[in-house]
């Protein structure tokens, strides 16, 4: 199995099933294209979105749920073209999407979640976009409860 | 904010290079056609937030502080529960 080096957790192997493919890379990281997602127990619900390319490069994440459970992603036609879907399709969170919001933390702890811009990878395929919110009124910078993300599974 | 009232066809200059002409209001949307120079970044809005906000969250966690930072969110918690 390739292996790759990480911001956090030194050198760890991955399957190449598992990596997520941006086509379009990121907002400010155009040519960010591959990720892996890694989960660690004791970090739970914070996932770590880990680039391939870029060792240094590591975004912190949660799933949106777990900041807001009415949270209501709308996609852009050109979005769901990314992922790999018509664009008459409505996919459904968690049972073919995974939506993640990328987390802010503040020097002192205090952190936000950007429900603006949150990563939607397509399960079925692991073609993924950060789908903008631009008819929403999602903050960039969403206060982050703690009581939130200790409870969220 | 300085507001100017301009109809479709019409246009605003900012500076020397910049050239912003409204071609269609329609259906609460206004098309609007943007001159610039090659190296000012035009980007819609939210575009350019989702972008300064990714760049600022990459180099939010030094690898030094995971442990510490991620472990005041958890810590903070069971005292929130326990005040219920």
């Amino acid at each position: 199995m390739p292996y790759c080096e990480t911001r956090y957790f030194g050198a760890l192997e991955y399957s190449e099933g598992a990596v997520l493919d941006f086509p379009e890379g990121l907002p400010g990281f155009p040519s960010e294209k591959r990720f892996i997602l890694i989960e660690q127990p004791p970090h739970h619900p914070v996932v770590f979105l880990q680039s391939l390319s870029s060792a240094e490069l590591c975004f912190l994440a949660v799933p949106v749920q777990c900041v807001d459970p009415d949270y209501r992603p709308v996609f852009l036609a050109e979005d769901l073209a990314t992922l790999g879907f018509s664009p008459e399709a409505q996919p459904r969170l968690g049972l073919d999407l995974l939506c993640l919001a990328i987390v802010f933390v503040g020097q002192e702890g205090s952190a936000t979640a950007n429900l603006l811009a949150p990563v939607v990878i397509n399960l079925h395929n692991r073609r993924a976009v950060q789908a903008v919110q631009a008819e929403q009124a999602y903050s960039h910078r969403h206060p982050l409860a703690l009581l939130e993300v200790a409870q969220c599974s | 904010m300085l507001v100017i009232r301009r109809r479709a066809g019409q246009a605003v200059r900012i500076g020397d290079e910049i050239e912003i002409t409204v071609i269609e209001t329609a259906g609460g949307t206004v098309k609007l056609g943007i001159t610039a120079p090659r190296q000012i970044p035009v980007l819609r809005k939210e575009i350019a937030l989702a972008l300064e906000e990714n760049r600022r969250a990459a180099l939010a966690v030094p690898p030094e502080r995971l442990e510490e930072l991620l472990g005041r969110l958890r810590r903070a918690a069971p005292e929130e529960v326990s005040r219920r």
